[in-house]
């Protein structure tokens, strides 16, 4: 039994050895098979549906339809849906800012002020381990009118507010669906900032606040606008927060894309706006990295 | 009046106490070290003094104020940190001018200040680099520079030259020399470097576990040290163990094993007899006699031994001598008349010894 164990080890490290052999003399095809599965999985599942998309953006009606651009112009030219994309943007902004605001304190307090970081970090992503519908569905249960929210605040001798189906609600969704998002990166820039830096700015004349403007955020951009574009773009493609909390006033863009796919069955006018979507926060992004960081960085050089 | 007063200066870390009433003062102008090994609480010292840390208890008066209770950013002192805290995402001249910035003043005076301050540490034309550009010399001055360019009453320096060569620690050395006497302001210098120590400063604070062990000139410290710790640590040093058999108004008879010899009073911190002593001398004060010698003299302490090692030192040579009564010695000589193996005679004069009672007993 061993020798047999043994014998077909060596069978196949005389095997392995033919094929590193083999290999070694043609280093392109061993470039290849090193970098060949990633670009494969790449190609598989991004590229060729993406490219599917555009191509079924351009057909009329259905997939395999004659070729079109109303598609565009069908989308570009109604004022209807551009209100949603630019509601949708404002939302997505708003988000964002709260996010980054509520989390960047978080994180700051967690690495600045509080010994048991691990235990906080876990507590922060442990609403990941819920599924995010049922999470929804628990805000349902708090903001409807009759609520938790509305019942606490009876107790309290406050009138009721019946948030579900209103702007703040989906804000407050979205919030507490993204803070575990922003919160990481941005912990882990703060955790990477030289505290010696904070001491020397403080040690050069610089209040608290000065010295959180001029070398604490400047130090930790990187980090907050990983953050931003975390929270930024699931947000500007969500459909699912503001359709269970949201209503019919809060209608943002990816719910018409899911809309045209589920819905409508016209599934090249939804892939159309999803590519104008993509286009659209694409160009944000590029925008954000190149004046984003340029914005920091300028704040501290002027007097 | 001192420019800096530290007064029963104490710091508990939970339970360990990290400074343990302390009292020194600077003078103004003055260069002082804080010398101690690591652990000693010497980099706690300057951070309870930057503001950093809140003391214990004690008090730490600056220009004639208490300054306990100030933040760091309201005392008139900078600090050039260990790793030099350099700002990573300015330019070498933002840096030199953020204090300055933070007073408030205006961006034309503030590059004309910065522009003389990185003449003053030679580094014209370097303020538009990174300092992540710069060599780690030309980084310390940058440092250096931004803790001048305030005027401040004081600067602390807590090891900054540790990270660099011995020649450019040298060099840097003789800078700050140079730039304290220039810019007339007073140094408080931290290091565990003996060399750096004795080589700038004005006076010493010699600081073993929290404590002060002995403050003086560099010539005080090494000619008269209080304590074992103190001969130990400034210099080089060669402890005997020894016995105290007599004492009289004169001398204070010690035994090494040879037999007692008369080591004047005056080098003697109250013993009685009896009592386990540590004898301390330094290498160049011992003297080698080719093999063996009787010393009749009783103030003379003479062993014999075997050459065991040499090292040239410049026109000195050290060897180090085995003997048989007090284990191994090193002597530090001109020349190089001795060779390995050669049976020798150490002796030295009683008086060039220090006496310390043996901790412990």
């Amino acid at each position: 039994m061993a020798e047999k164990g043994a014998s077909t080890l060596a069978a196949t490290s005389a095997a392995l050895d033919e094929v590193t052999a083999f290999l070694r003399e043609r280093p392109r095809l061993r470039t290849l098979g090193v970098a060949g599965p990633p670009y494969a999985v790449l190609l598989v599942f991004f590229a060729i549906p993406l490219l599917a998309m555009v191509v079924v953006s351009f057909q009329d009606g259905e997939i395999g339809g004659p070729w079109t651009i109303a598609n565009y112009t069908a989308f570009l030219g109604s004022e209807t849906y551009l209100t949603v994309v630019w509601r949708t943007l404002q939302i997505s902004v708003k988000v964002t800012a709260i996010v980054a605001v509520i989390g960047y304190a978080l994180a700051y307090s967690i690495v600045r002020f509080s010994r048991r970081t691990t235990l906080l970090l876990l507590l922060v992503i442990l609403p990941f381990w819920t599924s995010y519908i049922i999470r929804m569905y628990a805000w349902i249960n708090i903001l409807q009118s009759g609520g938790v929210l509305d019942s606490t605040l009876s107790m309290l001798g406050l009138p009721p507010v019946g948030l579900l189906y209103s702007g703040p609600a989906v804000l407050i969704g979205f919030t507490y669906v993204w803070l575990p998002l922003a919160v990481l990166p941005f912990y882990a820039s703060l955790t990477n900032l030289d505290t010696d830096l904070i001491e020397a700015s403080k040690d050069l004349g610089a209040g608290p606040i000065r010295t959180f403007a001029s070398v604490t955020l400047p130090l930790t951009a990187n980090g907050v606008v990983t953050g931003v574009i975390l929270v930024f773009i699931p947000t500007f493609g969500s459909f699912i927060t503001p359709r269970l909390l949201g209503g019919t006033n809060n209608i943002m863009i990816g719910m018409v894309i899911e809309n045209q796919f589920k819905s409508a069955f016209n599934w090249p006018f939804g892939a159309a706006i999803g590519m104008v979507i993509s286009v659209v926060v694409v160009g944000l992004l590029i925008a954000g990295m190149r004046y984003g960081g340029g914005l920091f960085a300028r704040e501290v050089e002027e007097p | 009046m001192a420019l800096l007063r530290v007064q029963g200066l104490t710091k508990h870390f939970g339970d360990l106490i990290a400074v343990d009433d302390i009292s020194f003062a600077i003078e103004d102008g003055e260069f002082v070290s804080i010398l101690g090994p690591s652990g000693s609480g010497k980099s706690t010292v300057l951070r309870l003094i930057a503001g950093f840390e809140t003391p214990t208890a004690g008090e730490i008066t600056l220009d004639g104020a208490n300054v306990v209770g100030t933040p760091p950013f309201e005392r008139d002192v900078n600090m050039v940190f260990q790793d030099l805290a350099l700002f990573p995402h300015l330019t070498v001249a933002e840096n030199i001018g953020y204090g300055l910035k933070q007073a408030g003043m205006a961006a034309n005076e503030r590059h004309e200040r910065t522009e003389r301050m990185l003449e003053m540490v030679r580094l014209d034309g370097y303020g538009d680099r990174s300092p992540e550009e710069l060599s780690g010399g030309e980084q310390q001055r940058v440092a250096l520079a931004r803790a001048l360019v305030n005027e401040p009453a004081l600067v602390l320096f807590d090891e900054p030259l540790s990270s660099l060569d011995r020649k450019l620690r040298q060099h840097m050395q003789a800078e700050l020399q140079r730039i304290q006497s220039e810019t007339d302001t007073t140094f408080l210098y931290v290091t565990h470097d003996q060399e750096v120590a004795l080589a700038v400063s004005d006076r010493l604070v010699v600081l073993n576990e929290g404590a002060i062990q002995q403050v003086g000139t560099v010539d005080e410290l090494y000619e008269s040290p209080v304590n074992r710790f103190v001969a130990d640590f400034i210099g080089d040093v060669n402890t005997i163990e020894g016995r105290v058999t007599a004492v009289d108004e004169a001398a204070v008879a010690v035994d090494i094993g040879t037999g007692a010899v008369r080591v004047p009073i005056s080098a003697v911190e109250g013993v009685d007899a009896g009592e386990a002593v540590d004898l301390c001398i330094r290498p160049h004060q011992l003297h080698l006699e080719n093999g063996a010698v009787a010393i009749e003299d009783d103030y003379t302490f003479a062993v014999t031994g075997k050459i065991r090692n040499r090292s040239y030192q410049g026109s000195d040579s050290m060897y180090t001598v085995e003997t048989d009564a007090v284990g191994d010695l090193s002597v530090e000589v001109r020349g190089e008349a001795y060779q390995v193996g050669q049976d020798v005679t150490v002796t030295w004069a009683a008086d060039a010894v220090h006496l310390y009672r043996r901790e412990g007993t």
